[in-house]
Parts: C-alpha cells; sequence; structure tokens
C-alpha cells in the first residue's frame, strides 16, 4: 500500500471580483472542489492554462491562502492547524520570485536555514551548492547572478531542509533548454535519492514528461483529467502511441468544453 | 512637453509620495517651524538642551516606526516575501522579527548620538537619568505600534500605501511637542494632541530637564495611551491579515 503525503479533498477557493455574476455576486471561483493526493515519492505535474487554478491550488498547499471550503492534509496532519509543524519538511521555489536581491548567496541561503531551522547549515549549503554547481558564486549578490544561476540558487533555497514534499510553480520558467535539462536531471536524481514527492507547475509540456509520474490537469478550477503522461497521451488523443505527447493533450483539454472529472 | 506632463500628473494621482510632496510636505513643514518660531519668542534658557534632547528622542521614534514598515517592504521589492511565507514561519514571527531589528538598530543609533551630542554640543543624554528609560520604553511600544499599523496596510492595500511608513511619521511630528512645549498650541489642538504619547513622553523629557524629577503622571499617561494603541494595532493587523488570507492578494505582494 502506497502512503499517502497529501491529500487534498474538496478544496475549493473564491475569490471577490468586479464582474457580477447572474446572482448578482461578484466572486471568481479559482479552484472549485478538486481532490487529489500525493503518494511518498511520486511527481506530480499540475498543468492547466493561464489562471486556470494552478498556483492558487499551492498557494492553499502552502497555507499562505486559505481555502474556501475543503482540508489539505499533509504527512497526516491538518494543513490548517498544524501548519508549523507541516512546512519544516516541505518547501517551495518559483521563478517569479527571489532570494534576498542585496544578499550574498550564501548570505540568502543561510537566512532561510535558520528560517526552516536546518541543522548544520554551513555543510547543506556547501553540499547543494556544489551539486549545483554555484560554488563559486557563493560570495556574489543575489542581483548579480543570470537568470539561469538565479532559479538553481532558488533551487538550492528549496532543497535546504530536505523536503519530504516539494512544491515547484514554474521553477524553470524562460530559461533556455540547456539549463533546464540540466536542473530536470539534477533534480530527478535528488529526488532518487531522498524519495521526496513533488508538485511541478510547468508551461513547457517536454519538463513534465520527463519529471512527472502522474499529471493532474485542471481548468477553470476544476480537475479535467488525470493519469500518467502517456495514459493521458492515449486517453485523451485516441491513439494508441509508446510515446506521450502531452502538448497536443494540453490544447485538447484546454479547447474542450466538457465537464470535468 | 504636454505628453511629459501629463505622465507626471498621472503619477502624481496614482503615487502617494509624489502627492505628499505637492500637500503634505510643505504644509507640515511650514506647522513645524511654524510653532517652532513661536517657541523661540518665548524661549527659556534651556531652549537648546531642550532641541537635541526632542531630536534625540525624536529620531529613535522615527527610526523604530518606519523601520519596520520599511524592512517588510525590502521582501516585497526583492520579491521575496512569498519564499518567506512559505517557511514554517509565521507572519507574526516575521514582524517580530523586524520589531528586534528595528529595536537593535535604534540602540546603536542612539549610542552614536549619544557620544556625538556629548562631543559637539556638551549635551549628555544621561542627564536624563532613569527617566530616560521610560520614555525609551514609551518611544519604542508607540513606533512599534505605528510600524505595525503601517504593515497591515501594507499587506492590505499593496505597497501602493508603503510611503505611508515615512509619511505618518513626519505629518505628526509638528503635533507630536518634540521641539516645543504644548502650551505653543491653540487651546483646541492641546486638547488633541494629548491623545499622542509622544506628547507626554516630550513634555516629560522637558520636565525632567528642567528640573531633574521624573514626571510620573505623564510617563503613565504616555503607557496608559501606548497599550490602547498597541492592542489597536495588534487588532488592525489581525484583522487586514484574515481579509489577505481569505482574498489571496498576499500572495501578489
Amino acid at each position: 500500500m502506497t502512503t499517502k503525503l497529501l491529500e487534498v479533498e474538496n478544496l475549493t477557493k473564491k475569490f471577490p471580483s468586479s464582474v457580477k455574476t447572474s446572482e448578482g455576486k461578484g466572486e471568481f471561483t479559482a479552484v472549485d472542489d478538486i481532490s487529489f493526493s500525493v503518494s511518498a515519492g511520486e511527481i506530480v505535474g499540475l498543468l492547466g492554462p493561464n489562471g486556470a487554478g494552478k498556483s492558487t491550488t499551492i498557494n492553499c498547499l502552502l497555507g499562505v491562502i486559505k481555502p474556501d471550503s475543503g482540508s489539505v492534509t499533509v504527512f497526516g496532519m491538518d494543513l490548517q492547524k498544524k501548519r508549523t509543524e507541516i512546512m519544516q519538511k516541505v518547501n517551495y521555489c518559483s521563478a517569479e520570485y527571489n532570494l534576498p536581491w542585496h544578499l550574498t548567496v550564501y548570505e540568502a541561503l543561510l537566512v532561510f536555514c535558520h528560517l526552516y531551522s536546518v541543522k548544520n547549515a554551513k555543510e547543506r549549503i556547501s553540499e547543494l551548492l556544489g551539486l549545483f554547481e554555484l560554488e563559486d558564486l557563493r560570495n556574489k549578490a543575489v542581483r548579480e547572478l543570470s537568470f539561469g544561476q538565479r532559479a538553481r540558487a532558488n533551487l538550492v533555497k528549496s532543497l535546504l531542509n530536505r523536503p519530504r514534499l516539494l512544491l515547484l510553480d514554474e521553477p524553470m520558467a524562460s530559461m533556455d533548454p540547456d539549463i533546464v535539462d540540466k536542473g530536470i536531471k539534477l533534480l530527478k536524481k535528488i529526488q532518487k535519492e531522498n524519495g521526496m514527492s513533488i508538485i511541478y507547475t510547468s508551461h513547457n509540456m517536454w519538463e513534465i514528461e520527463q519529471v512527472a509520474s502522474n499529471v493532474i490537469f485542471i481548468n477553470h478550477g476544476k480537475v479535467m483529467a488525470q493519469g500518467s503522461p502517456l495514459e493521458l497521451t492515449k486517453q485523451e488523443l485516441k491513439l494508441e502511441t509508446k510515446e506521450p505527447d502531452l502538448r497536443e493533450v494540453f490544447i485538447r483539454l484546454t479547447r474542450r468544453k466538457e465537464k470535468p472529472l | 512637453m504636454w505628453g511629459i506632463a501629463l505622465r507626471h500628473i498621472f503619477l502624481t494621482m496614482h503615487q502617494l509620495e509624489r502627492f505628499a510632496d505637492l500637500f503634505i510636505f510643505p504644509i507640515v513643514g511650514l506647522l513645524l517651524w511654524g510653532f517652532l518660531s513661536q517657541s523661540v519668542a518665548f524661549a527659556s534658557s534651556n531652549l537648546a538642551v531642550f532641541f537635541i534632547g526632542g531630536l534625540i528622542l525624536w529620531t529613535m521614534f522615527e527610526r523604530v516606526g518606519t523601520g519596520i514598515g520599511i524592512d517588510f517592504m525590502w521582501d516585497i521589492w526583492e520579491r521575496n516575501l512569498m519564499n518567506v511565507l512559505a517557511s514554517p514561519i509565521t507572519l507574526v514571527e516575521h514582524i517580530g522579527g523586524l520589531v528586534w531589528v528595528s529595536i537593535i538598530k535604534v540602540i546603536i543609533s542612539i549610542a552614536a548620538m549619544w557620544l556625538i551630542a556629548a562631543l559637539f554640543y556638551g549635551f549628555n543624554l544621561g542627564s536624563l537619568g532613569s527617566s530616560l528609560v521610560f520614555l525609551w520604553a514609551n518611544i519604542v511600544i508607540f513606533a512599534v505600534s505605528l510600524g505595525i499599523f503601517n504593515v497591515a496596510l501594507i499587506i492590505r492595500y499593496g505597497h501602493i500605501l508603503g510611503p505611508l511608513t515615512w509619511i505618518i511619521p513626519f505629518a505628526i511630528q509638528p503635533f507630536t511637542a518634540a521641539f516645543y512645549p504644548v502650551s505653543i498650541f491653540p487651546p483646541y489642538v492641546q486638547k488633541i494632541v494629548y491623545f499622542l504619547p509622544l506628547v507626554h513622553v516630550f513634555e516629560g523629557m522637558r520636565y525632567t530637564l528642567s528640573t531633574g524629577k521624573l514626571d510620573l503622571v505623564r510617563l503613565e499617561t504616555a503607557f496608559v495611551l501606548n497599550i490602547f494603541y498597541f492592542v489597536l494595532a495588534i487588532a488592525f493587523f489581525s484583522y487586514m491579515f484574515s481579509i489577505v488570507r481569505k482574498r489571496g492578494t498576499v500572495a501578489k505582494l
């Protein structure tokens, strides 16, 4: 039996909207009654078009946004009640955010080691900087790093506390294919060694095909399809193939007007 | 030329700090120096001592009060806030950390000002005796309350209200009686400004510098007002934070 590391049940999040509905309510449903789970060691790709509800889902999983209804259980604990305890073993990375701009790479990482109560912080930072080929940049200010170097430093930050669950929200957005390829390989290697679970969102279908064993496709806040990249390809494109084609699946599902799962 | 002018008219309409440049800074400047000029007309022999003492205590307030808001905004400017919010620490612990940093910074600044005032102006801050501890505590509590109030506004309305962090202390400065006695104000203004703990602090400072005694009544009044404002700031912050978690806007800062 596989251990469920994360269980999301009937998660719903609505935001106030200036556009009134027919009932007169000015509300927009970003996440609409979604349920899914992530097993230990599993990498789940969370796909969907812009505004589908991916980032809102991730923010709910981080406890940064309070859902209107539904529950999030991580490591068997209720996120609303045990957030601090849970977050010690969860981490997050997005290319949209930076490490503190004016600190050196080492200083910035040391700050996050304290926020996550990481033991042997200096050794852990050196180990990860070495893995991500950033050792030479440890004393360079974060603002002086190139885009790719900054993204790698963000990934280092997200691994400092040896997370059991890692939430990656478009971690390699706008990076060149060479850096993405290196990053993916490294991430898979670390994941294999540590057995951590990952939720990975991206608009680059190749990335998802490389990392995810399971894909959840959401649109308008609802789960539209779920399965392995190959299963989804066969199911949605209605063809027999041995190669996944998530790009075509993405287009097909985004344009589909059928009811969600 | 009109295009350039139009751009800046729009900016003035959208940016609080530009609006403050137009109205708040000139008016507040006039009020401060106006009251100061009046007080000089009735100057006592202690005027210079009052000025320097007032300046040092005012700096304590301004540094702590603005420091909390500015340090919080650095996380927004550097696009690092989400990384911090996603960590195990709570926003309350985050603000608590900023308060500690501001207090430590102000202790260092005050030590430097104490030395400079003694070397250049022969003013010894230690002449305030035990009163200094009570004055300092009251100033820090009010500054922390203001800092928490500012952060609450920033998390709710975004960094568009960030400039309030330095506009508010500047705007209330003429009414705190930092550099002149409360008696300079018209009677109806006096009734209002007594609701500011800082007024009691500065009056207490002048009393101690003149008599060498502790003005317990004023310090106690300042303390009671401070507790009220501190509780109010915490309640306001909790309310604003619950709104932003519900609306999800905190992730967009």
